[in-house]
């Protein structure tokens, strides 16, 4: 493109951006429409996907298409693979997105929509991106060593140990917390419990074809299994108007957690190829599809948003989806989306072993979380949608609305009982009150803007409200429980190899009793926090999301003490302000949230102080629920340690390396020339 | 060279040559994408190294299919 015209058409797309923020910022009390978000955030996308990351590229990392990629030095058919970098694009997306950034926002939504998309939109362009970014660039110097083999190296032995700790204790809440998703989407819900439990057999009948009767043919299979899966959502409806039949398929939140262990001990047990990939591919194709459906309908619908910019939560901090103000917890709620250290397993796991060439790592990983924190501004979109009665009705229990009362009514976010009757009738459910996790009313939010795509298009409209709603349960109940799949399989190889060091029988993942005490350890662990999660009187979410938001931010702060460390050691000093400001940004909120969550003397924010408020209690749960206020405090104090032994280690290296105390030595896999023809 | 000469494995054109049907390709894409096995991709990476196949369909699927259960899937 001619220099002026390019000059012409960036500034043209920042201009626009600007404004539509302008618009979204200076709205007070009228509606605003859904398509300034959109515009400010895909302008912001544009301009920071055109420029930070190419700066990044080029002068920090210093990406050079001349070197062999691990994929190009170990290509064996099979896991290392040089692949097509839009197609590896879709991969990595697939493998990055789940329902982190679709619940994080609809949670976040409690502080109005305004913080929660400068967030999503700030935070991916300058940190979460940035660290995907980083964490691919490291792994794929390196042969495509795992974030844990990185800091063992890069920082030392200690960091190392510190950093695969971290993980498997922040799994196990991540689990707790997504298995709670689901259960509160299908407690009390034959529909949507049939067509989840269907999906069981489909997957073991997927596999068994694509292993067995027709090795391979994975096409063919899904292509049965997605049909089989929409058969499935059509009959879920007529299972929940039988008398005799839905009863079998309503079950309380309690008797759903036993089978949600139930079933996470067996999908993990049991060999990948007969449940776990499966259900995976059917996640991918269902996810794919759907965000880019979602996309498409809130561009021909241009829905207004329904909830004001900012609601009187944001500085009372007495949410009662979850307590605590704006800052730092607005930034602790929406953790995918905006930077997820769960990305830094992936884009230090399969992804680096697939790239062909250096410079493709930008589109893959910047791009790729760009597109992520693009799912959480939809996500934001269809929550606030909503009517704001609505919302609150749906996502905490009676005990929080009661307390919330008062300043629910004065910002007028009330709905009458009749009203929410209707609705869950209309959705196909016998209530959709309480509710909490989200995913339900996204799906009320999502089906309400199928519906009106569908309509404008001349379709049936409001009469497939339910069906659309267990569709949208079905997508994100779906790729959850593949998550609980992989995490509790993943859980249990790092316990495996923990114990392996006091007991190297334990290690061998072919002897069964350690699959299975290891297998039944994960889930227990996740198992007791989802447990909690249930019969807790506020419904769980408050206290469990922000333990998963600290963990996950922690996390990535691991992995960009990591990043940060090398960059150091790699002489490029000067560039490492383009990790570290994230990573002061991180340790300041989550330590922040932290240190609240453990000692604020508000009972409905700090552990501590809501052990102490039931201390004398006559609650015959009062016992449990002051353990389990203590456990959580142990926990974020335990990961708050981690991450401070981490960063002062980090620290340390920094300081050494800068001072010409020690020589700094990268681990870099000796340099190749590639076979490729390259150049510019 | 132009970067447009570049040529990577995965994207050679097979012992069909351009009659390689876009269905097939699409196929092949979404594959990928999803991350399933490739049988064909195995058998050509085979010929581009230059050595006959180790492993029979089966046996590909089978090695493919461990290899992922150990990867992790995102919040």
């Amino acid at each position: 493109m001619q220099p002026l015209a390019s000059v012409l058409l960036w500034s043209g797309i920042s201009v626009l951006g600007a404004a539509a923020f302008g618009v979204l910022a200076l709205s007070r009390g009228e509606t605003v429409n859904a398509a300034w978000l959109l515009t400010a955030a895909v302008c912001t996308y544009a301009v920071g996907y055109r420029f930070y990351s190419r700066f990044l590229a080029t002068r920090v990392f210093g990406l050079d298409d001349r070197r062999a990629t691990p994929a190009e030095r170990f290509n064996n058919g099979r896991d290392y693979v040089p692949t097509n970098k839009w197609v590896l694009y879709g991969h990595h997306f697939a493998a990055i997105a789940g329902a982190g950034p679709l619940v994080g926002p609809v949670l976040a939504a409690q502080f109005g929509f305004l913080p929660g998309t400068l967030w999503l939109v700030i935070g991916v362009v300058l940190g979460g991106a940035v660290q995907d970014f980083v964490m691919l660039f490291c792994s794929l110097r390196r042969d495509g060593k795992s974030l844990g083999q990185m800091a063992k190296e890069e920082v030392n032995p200690a960091a190392g140990a510190t950093a695969m700790l971290a993980v498997l204790f922040i799994m196990i809440i991540l689990l707790a917390v997504l298995a709670l998703i689901v259960v509160n989407a299908l407690k009390a819900s034959p529909w949507g419990l049939f067509t989840i439990a269907c999906t069981i057999p489909i997957a073991l009948l997927m596999g068994w074809w694509m292993k067995r009767w027709r090795p391979g043919r994975v096409g063919e299979a899904s292509a049965v299994g997605a049909v089989l899966l929409l058969g499935a959502l059509v009959a879920g409806g007529w299972v929940a108007d039988q008398p005799h039949i839905a009863p079998l398929f309503t079950h309380s939140a309690t008797a759903l957690t036993w089978m949600m262990m139930g079933y996470g001990f067996i999908a993990s047990v049991l060999p990948v190829w007969m449940l776990l990939c499966p259900r995976d591919y059917l996640s991918t194709f269902l996810k794919i599809t759907t965000i880019l459906v979602l996309a498409v309908a809130i561009l021909v619908i241009l829905p207004p948003l329904r909830m004001p910019a900012l609601t009187p939560f944001a500085s009372l901090g007495e949410g009662p989806v979850f307590a605590g103000k704006l800052f730092p917890f607005a930034f602790i709620t929406i953790a995918c989306g905006a930077i997820s250290g769960f990305h830094s397993l992936v884009a230090s796991g399969t992804t680096p072993k697939m790239i062909a060439r250096e410079s493709d790592a930008r589109l893959i990983a910047y791009g790729g979380m760009l597109m992520e924190s693009f799912v959480g501004v939809m996500a934001m979109i269809a929550a606030c949608t909503l009517d704001p009665g609505v919302y609150f009705a749906m996502n905490t229990t009676p005990a929080a609305l009661a307390q919330a009362s008062q300043v629910l009514g004065q910002a007028g976010f009330v709905v009458t009982p009749d009203f929410m009757r209707e609705l869950a009738a209309r959705m196909g459910e016998t209530t959709l009150l309480a509710r909490s996790g989200g995913a339900p009313s996204l799906a009320v939010g999502i089906a309400q803007i199928f519906a009106g795509a569908t309509s404008v298009l001349g379709g049936g409209g409001r009469t497939l409200d339910a069906l659309w709603y267990h569709f949208a349960i079905m997508f994100e109940a779906l790729f959850i429980l593949t998550t609980i799949d992989t995490g509790t399989r993943v859980g249990r190889f790092m316990l495996q190899e923990i114990a392996g060091h006091v007991w190297p029988r334990f290690a061998e993942t072919s002897w069964y009793p350690g699959v299975i005490a290891s297998s039944g350890a994960v889930v227990a662990g996740w198992g007791y926090f989802l447990y909690q999660g249930v019969v807790d009187p506020l419904g769980g979410i408050n206290s469990l999301w922000p333990l998963f938001g600290i963990s996950n931010q922690l996390l990535a702060a691991v992995a960009l003490c990591v990043g940060t460390t090398i960059l150091v050691k790699m002489g490029r000093a000067r560039f490492a302000w383009v990790t570290a400001l994230p990573l002061v940004w991180l340790v300041t909120i989550t330590m922040t949230a932290g240190w609240q969550k453990v000692f604020s003397a508000d009972p409905r924010l700090g552990f501590l102080a809501h052990a102490a408020s039931l201390a004398g209690s006559t609650n015959p749960a009062a016992a449990r629920l002051i353990f389990n206020d203590r456990l959580n405090t142990f926990v974020a104090l335990l990961f708050m340690t981690v991450v401070t032994v981490l960063i002062i280690t980090s620290l340390r290296e920094w300081w050494l390396v800068l001072s010409h105390r020690k020589t700094a030595i990268v681990h870099e896999a000796p340099y190749v020339q590639t076979g490729y023809a390259t150049g510019d | 060279m132009c970067r447009r000469d570049m040529r990577r494995e995965t994207e050679r054109e097979t012992g069909n040559g351009k009659r390689e049907m876009w269905l097939t390709r699409a196929a092949r894409v979404v594959r990928r994408i999803i991350g399933a096995p490739d049988y064909e991709a195995y058998l050509e990476h085979c010929r581009a190294a230059g050595h006959a196949p180790t492993l029979g369909e089966r046996e590909y699927v089978a090695q493919f299919f461990e290899a992922k259960g150990k990867g992790a899937r995102c919040c």
